[in-house]
């Protein structure tokens, strides 16, 4: 099987399974215990999170709060800042966030909040001047992702953050599940007040996440219970979890195997656009802008699920923008913010590496794809369009 | 997810892709939650049965293999009879719950006889005009029925005479028919 949807989870990595494995075993206490045992695995856990807090540059370990995924960092974050500023009803965040925080935000507006919702232009990137215009004074919250999980586009988050500094006494979220442990954040000297991440996406296991509360920010508590994480995020700790995503920050944080993606995505992209007619990124072209590991392509004028299906019966797994299940049917509202036509859309394939692709994967996968492609453009009732297509190709990197 | 033995062969093995020969009459079906298009061409004999179908979509897989199995299905029977193909019934037979994907395949096929009828309607040159194309009934047949029994509905008429029971293209003229011969009454 050769596995591209490192965006949708990633393999617990040995050396993370190695380091959970006591713990899963002979290391079983609780870490609120006063016994040797207990103090045992709170060493553990605040090893983790000085891992967790070295990864993204957090200045003291104590912002770090661990928590059960991206998406509970995500909604504690979001409805903690709103209670705290009871007499401000306004947020602003943008259209192309993950649900946990787009659905959320659709849930508040339902609850009489007034959300200003941000697009992205063509590129799927962000006009700073117009959120600049969005913050008002009852504004009590910024939220935006650090990297798009669809297509991998990073939103200037130092420079989102000066703008709400500047401008309000707003505090400002940040949604970094998809791009921590891919790129280097170092959030010290940043304005973000809060930073969500999850294991999963680093090769920890499923079920870990965290949130990085700034010091002095006050964020009540959102599980009531117990007095665990200084009394911030009741439940008995996930040790073996924890001590997972600790191993994967520090992994991630030795190792140097970021470019090596890089290559083996950009080998992929490249080929793809120059051979495939109408292949099209989806995403500001420039790299610099855009999560190494990702690539988000369309086939225009086939269907992305067909697509998939063809790959994942040659044992490749990808993910697709174009969904269409028993009860719902949508395109990726990320796609829709970026006005990519909906025959575009439809045809959309998200390629996401990790560090176990090798480049023998990644040929075996430019060897399978384009005879999937035709077959399915063969089919397609866009004749006349797909003519236009190669007619009109060159190959972009010509 | 897990597909039927019968949908996954017609979806990773679709039959009858492309275009239909000329003479051929198109229809096409686009859902716009989904951006999925759907297109069938098709070819009728003398006999008005359906001597070829062909289909072309972009779509999930569903759609793709109720489009594959109704090409099958619809090959040399009547207009009427493949008009009469459920979306329900071809969900059930291919094994998948997504019967808005089969509906769009049916949707598309039904436009594509509908194309046919009207120009069938329109060639015929037989002595009374004929109206529904699909079970051959003519202008006076229907007249007649709604004189008789004093149908007042295109649903009626149905019922008594089959008139608009394929395809659904004469609806229109059989709603017509029935105001001018709306009698007092």
């Amino acid at each position: 099987m050769i596995y591209l949807d490192n965006n949708a989870t990633t393999r617990v990595a040995p050396e993370v399974l190695d380091a959970m494995h006591p713990y899963l075993g002979q290391l079983f206490g609780n870490p609120s215990s006063v016994h040797a045992l207990g103090r045992e695995m709170k060493k553990a856990m605040e090893h983790s999170r000085e891992h967790v807090a070295s990864l993204i540059g957090a200045a003291d370990v104590n912002e770090i709060v661990f928590t059960s995924c991206g998406s509970e960092s995500d909604n504690w974050a979001i409805r903690g800042v709103l209670a705290t500023q009871p007499e401000k009803k306004h947020i602003v965040t943008t259209l192309v966030e993950h649900e946990a925080v787009r659905n959320l935000c659709r849930l508040l507006e339902s609850e009489g909040y007034e959300i200003t919702w941000l697009g992205v232009d063509h590129n799927g990137e962000l006009d700073l001047d117009e959120l600049r215009g969005a913050i008002r004074p009852d504004t009590a919250l910024v939220s935006t992702m650090l990297a798009n999980n669809e297509t991998g586009v990073l939103f200037p988050i130092e420079a989102i953050g000066r703008i709400v500094r500047e401008s309000s006494e707003a505090l400002f979220h940040v949604d970094g599940v998809q791009a921590v442990g891919k790129i280097p954040i170092d959030l010290k000297n940043t304005a973000i007040d809060l930073f969500a991440l999850s294991g999963h996406k680093l090769h920890a296991p499923q079920g870990i996440g965290a949130l990085f509360v700034r010091n002095g920010v006050s964020l009540p508590s959102w599980i009531i219970g117990g007095g665990q994480e200084q009394g911030r995020r009741a439940g008995t700790s996930a040790v073996p979890n924890i001590v997972g995503l600790g191993a994967a920050c520090r992994l991630a944080h030795e190792d140097d195997g970021h470019a090596r993606i890089e290559r083996l995505r950009n080998r992929l992209e490249d080929e793809i656009l120059k051979t495939i007619p109408n292949a099209r990124l989806n995403g500001v072209s420039d790299r610099s802008k855009r999560l190494p590991n990702t690539s988000n392509i369309s086939f225009a004028y086939v269907d992305g699920q067909n697509i998939l299906m063809h790959l994942d019966q040659a044992g490749i797994c990808v993910s697709t923008g174009s969904a269409c299940h028993s009860t719902t049917s949508e395109s990726s509202p990320t796609l829709r913010a970026m006005n990519v036509p909906y025959p575009v859309a439809q045809g959309s394939i998200r390629f996401s590496l990790g560090r176990y692709n090798t480049e023998e994967e990644i040929e075996t996968t430019l060897g399978v794809l384009p005879d999937i492609i035709s077959k399915l453009a063969a089919m397609s009732p866009y004749q006349e369009e797909l003519n236009a297509e190669r007619g009109s190709f060159t190959g972009l990197n010509d | 997810m897990e597909l039927s033995a019968q949908l996954c062969d017609h979806f990773f093995r679709p039959r009858n892709v492309g275009d239909a020969d000329e003479p051929s009459f198109t229809g096409r079906s686009a859902s716009l939650s989904c951006g999925a298009l759907v297109r069938f061409s098709i070819q009728v004999d003398e006999a008005h049965l359906i001597s070829q179908a062909r289909f072309r979509a972009a779509g999930c897989d569903v759609l793709t293999a109720a489009a594959s199995v109704l090409t099958e299905q619809v090959q040399g029977v009547t207009t009427a009879e493949a008009a009469g193909i459920e979306a329900v019934t071809l969900s059930q037979q291919i094994g998948s719950e997504k019967v808005r994907c089969v509906e769009l395949a049916c949707n598309a096929l039904l436009d594509a006889i509908r194309e046919y009828s009207n120009a069938a309607r329109d060639d015929w040159a037989g002595d009374e005009a004929l109206i529904c194309t699909c079970f051959f009934v003519s202008e006076s047949t229907i007249e007649r029925e709604i004189q008789t029994r004093g149908l007042t509905s295109v649903a009626e008429v149905t019922r008594a005479c089959n008139a608009g029971g394929g395809c659904g293209s004469c609806h229109q003229l059989i709603q017509e028919i029935l105001e001018t011969n709306d009698l007092p009454r």
